[in-house]
């Protein structure tokens, strides 16, 4: 009693720099089960129609984070996507390498600058010798202080995140959603005595360089949230060092600004972002915005229902708590 | 030619642990691996690592457990070096900056697991290896060695009586690489992919196993296969022995929890070899469900509750709902055994040394032997890391005293060879078309309950496969990620290596462990209390036989 199958075509992306002119699409066509995952179809494709396509892979489990692929535009893991829901919705299965790393063959991209990024964070607990680990057992730590890493130790580096980052692919400094997300589990760990080194190290190196459109979380197969724990990392930067960077400025200024109004006093905001000598540089875009759209530079309107921002505001800032 | 004083092949625990302590004792390291070290299988493991670090626990309980989960052929004063190493590293592990699961007080948590008399398994959630890959990649990383990575183990080389180096194809260039090296590794993990059912990573090609082998070095008692109980019928996708260990029970088709039968007093926590022998004399007696995917029983997890299942299973949640598209809280997990683990290998003494001087192998590629007949869950991730520790350490010292080595061009030259020939063949063998061949024959004839008549035609059938396999054919020309060119190499160390298993399986005339001859269904002490040595010959294994180490503990019945 076989499940039955259905046609699945694939368009698999072909290119091997330095020998193929240009990138081409392959139609491969496949009797499959819908629950079939996309690289049991691709490995079907290498064992029985072309041999010479290159893709990586290994665990086929989802957690050896080798198989991550643009599927349907999509940065995902092959293994872990099945072929069903994927027809249904494309009508085919578009297979295209990572973006943001340069191909090397196929689907197998160059992930050095992703490891790059990686190892720049320093991705190693840093202990301070005057406060040496018990020799004899292993560090007390609670569940409650396990559950501080978040879903960060889920991460299996597969790069889907990267792939995905539009700020990776804009300015290629961004450390990116991966190292980001490991560089909060290292800030959490209390085992780690040089928070506040790597703070103040990831402030002016790329932190605020983040656009907050979360599709790394969207991408992510392991449920690490990556764009939320950046959020985290720069909660914890501000708090530590208080706003220090033009993105934590404007961050801050935004928040104490809009506590006015209700709505965004460009003016004050330009000011508390850029401060008093920096809002000289802007003062060319600020005469284009003048003549253009003059009210923007005016001081606004109380909104309606402000008692109700100002319940949000203190929801949002509880009275301080001590830290430990 | 490039050289180094100690190269490790294989990047996963053992590979990493073997390497850390050889930069520790000062000599020039390098790693060799196929994938990226943080892609390596170890980091598939699941539920745990065995410690004997809880209150009424002692090291005692967890050496004599390992010895009767052996069948006794474990040698004990390996087994005891083992079982008090476990928990100094089970502690250096989280100093580095594992991340285990914890208990309300803050020590480490810890979950029954099979053919273990206590609570003895440190775990990090359901992805404990991991935790331990990171942990260990992030430690090394600070440290000073070469990394040649996506780099495939073609050859040992052996000269004058010891080691030389090893040759590499680098997969992203094509190119084929010497490095001359006093020590060498062998850390490449197991052979799974010689089976079709299997838990194992498609990399899983004993490639270090297969060309230690050839290099004169003895593979140790390979008929000896793990098959884990619980595999998600879908793909063979691993479900730990953790979820047991938290509650998980095993049910048939009639609804009968029906360990009751096989191990009445542990039940669904006998080791594996047991288990796996229930689950399958179930399904062959007609107590199975049968459905698409083939015959199964069921894993069943809803009465531990929502809460407990998401957070102590929640890969394994993640997994059902992935790749089987069901709940585990709500729905019974179909399961099946499936190909694990090797406890066979390379080999070596407590030190890591094998036969050939120089030559030396750690983890699964390894067999020292702790795991002997059959390996307890849990240990396993533990033995990575104590004996990827002592070969690195035993490694680092012969390196430092041992003369210079070279690798002559016509070692290399041989290998280039054999590639440009399979490659230059205009018709052939499809290499893929041999493996899946191979994987079908292992999967029908060498699997848990095996006969004499199907060991024979399982023999037949690999030398067929081996002898056509002389012919195989590359088609693809290119250099870059040559995957066709991988593809031949690695089914040819599957080859040798699934004659090794058969070929001693055939000999060995009782059933122990996980080798079970329905035709010679007791364990024989006074014939075969004595492990299987495996020495290459092209046209097939030679076997011979080495005495089982006994310390404390006379061999007794085993019953769970």
């Amino acid at each position: 009693m076989a499940e039955s199958t259905v046609p699945v075509a694939f368009d698999v992306y072909r290119y091997q720099p330095g020998k193929d002119t240009a990138p081409r699409y392959q139609r491969y066509t496949l009797n499959l089960t819908p629950h079939t995952p996309v690289l049991t179809g691709l490995l079907q494709i290498r064992d029985e129609i072309d041999p010479t396509l290159g893709l990586r892979y290994s665990c086929r489990s989802a957690i050896c984070g080798s198989c991550a692929m643009q599927i349907n535009s999509k940065s995902r893991l092959a293994c872990e996507t099945q072929v069903g829901p994927e027809v249904e919705r494309h009508g085919r299965i578009v297979v295209e390498p990572m973006r943001n790393q340069p191909v090397m063959r196929d689907l197998v991209v160059d992930q050095t600058p992703f490891w790059r990024e990686y190892a720049k964070i320093e991705p190693h607990l840093k202990l301070d010798p005057r406060r040496p680990m018990p020799a004899d057992r292993p560090t007390p730590m609670t569940p409650a202080e396990v559950d501080r890493f978040k879903e960060t130790p889920r991460c299996i580096a597969c790069a889907a995140c990267y792939s995905a980052c539009p700020a990776a692919e804009a300015d290629p400094s961004f450390p990116g959603p991966m190292a980001l997300a490991k560089l909060y589990r290292f800030a959490v760990d209390p085992r780690d005595t040089a928070r506040q080194e790597r703070l103040l190290r990831i402030q002016p190196n790329g932190l605020w360089l983040c656009l907050r459109c979360h599709l790394c979380t969207e991408a992510c197969p392991k449920d690490v949230r990556p764009s939320e724990r950046i959020r985290d990392l720069k909660e914890m930067a501000i708090a530590a060092q208080g706003a220090t960077e033009l993105g934590s400025k404007h961050a801050v200024g935004f928040k104490e600004n809009l506590k006015g109004a209700g709505q965004i006093h460009e003016m004050k905001l330009v000011r508390a972002t850029f401060g008093l000598t920096g809002m000289v540089g802007q003062i060319g875009q600020g005469i284009r915005i003048w003549r253009h759209k003059p009210e923007i530079m005016k001081k606004p309107r109380k909104i309606e229902g402000m008692d109700e921002l100002e319940k949000i505001y203190a929801a949002l800032d509880p009275p301080p708590k001590e830290e430990r | 030619m490039l050289h180094h004083e100690v190269v490790v092949v294989g990047a996963g625990l053992a590979g990493q642990r073997a390497a850390l302590a050889a930069v520790e004792a000062g000599r020039d390291v390098a790693i060799v691996t196929k994938l990226h070290p943080l892609r390596s299988h170890s980091g598939a493991a699941q539920g745990g690592i065995n410690a004997a670090i809880g209150p009424n626990d002692s090291i005692d309980a967890h050496a004599y457990d390992t010895v009767k989960g052996s069948d006794y052929l474990g040698d004990q004063d390996a087994i005891e070096y083992f079982c008090q190493q476990a928990g100094p590293t089970v502690i250096e592990m989280e100093h580095f900056g594992t991340i285990f699961t914890r208990a309300e007080d803050g020590t480490l948590a810890q979950r029954p697991f099979g053919g273990a008399g206590f609570p003895r398994t440190v775990y990090a959630a359901d992805r404990t290896g991991l935790a331990l890959l990171q942990g260990l990649w992030e430690r090394l990383g600070s440290e000073r060695f070469t990394l040649y990575e996506e780099w495939e183990l073609a050859r040992i080389v052996v000269r004058d009586g010891r080691v030389q180096g090893i040759v590499a194809l680098n997969r992203r260039t094509g190119e084929v690489q010497d490095v001359a090296a006093k020590a060498v590794i062998v850390a490449t993990g197991g052979a799974g992919r010689i089976y079709g059912r299997t838990t194992n990573a498609h990399s899983c090609t004993g490639d270090g196993m297969a060309v230690a082998y050839r290099a004169g070095a003895f593979l140790k008692d390979m008929e000896f296969v793990q098959f884990h109980p619980t595999a998600l019928l879908e793909g063979g996708i691993l479900v730990t022995e953790g979820a047991r260990g938290e509650g998980g029970i095993l049910k048939n088709a009639n609804g009968e929890r029906f360990m009751s039968k096989y191990a009445p007093k542990v039940l669904e926590l006998a080791s594996r070899d047991v288990v796996a022998r229930a689950i399958t004399t179930e399904i062959l007696e007609g107590r199975g469900f049968s459905g698409p995917y083939g015959p199964y029983v069921h894993l069943e997890l809803m009465h531990l509750g929502k809460e407990k299942i998401e957070s102590r299973l929640q890969e394994i949640c993640d997994l059902c709902r992935a790749f089987a598209g069901l709940d585990p809280v709500t729905t019974p997990i179909p399961i099946s055994p499936a190909q694990h683990y090797m406890m066979g290998g390379v080999g070596t003494n407590i030190q890591g040394e094998t036969n050939v001087p120089g030559l030396y192998a750690a983890g699964e590629a390894a067999c020292v032997s702790i795991h002997g007949a059959n390996r307890l869950g849990g240990n396993s991730l533990m033995e990575t890391l104590v004996f990827g520790k002592s070969a690195g350490a035993a490694a680092a010292a012969y390196a430092e005293k041992a003369p210079t080595t070279s690798i002559v061009p016509t070692e290399v030259d041989e290998v280039v060879a054999t590639f440009r020939t399979w490659m230059g063949r205009k018709d052939g063998e499809v290499p893929s078309a041999l493996r899946t061949e191979l994987q079908q024959t292992m999967d029908r004839y060498v699997n848990i309950f095996r006969t004499e008549a199907d060991l024979a035609e399982g023999l037949r059938r690999v030398r067929s496969i081996k002898e056509r396999f002389t012919r195989v054919r590359v088609v693809d020309q290119s250099k870059v990620f040559n995957l066709n060119l991988s593809d031949a190499i690695e089914t040819e160390h599957m080859i040798d290596l699934a004659e090794a298993i058969i070929v001693g399986g055939y000999a060995r005339m009782e059933s122990r462990g996980a080798h079970f001859r329905t035709d010679y269904p007791k364990r024989d002490d006074a014939k075969w209390m004595k492990h299987t040595l495996a020495q290459y010959h092209p046209t097939g294994p030679t076997l011979s036989y080495l005495p089982v180490t006994m310390t404390r503990w006379e061999p007794k019945e085993r019953v769970y």
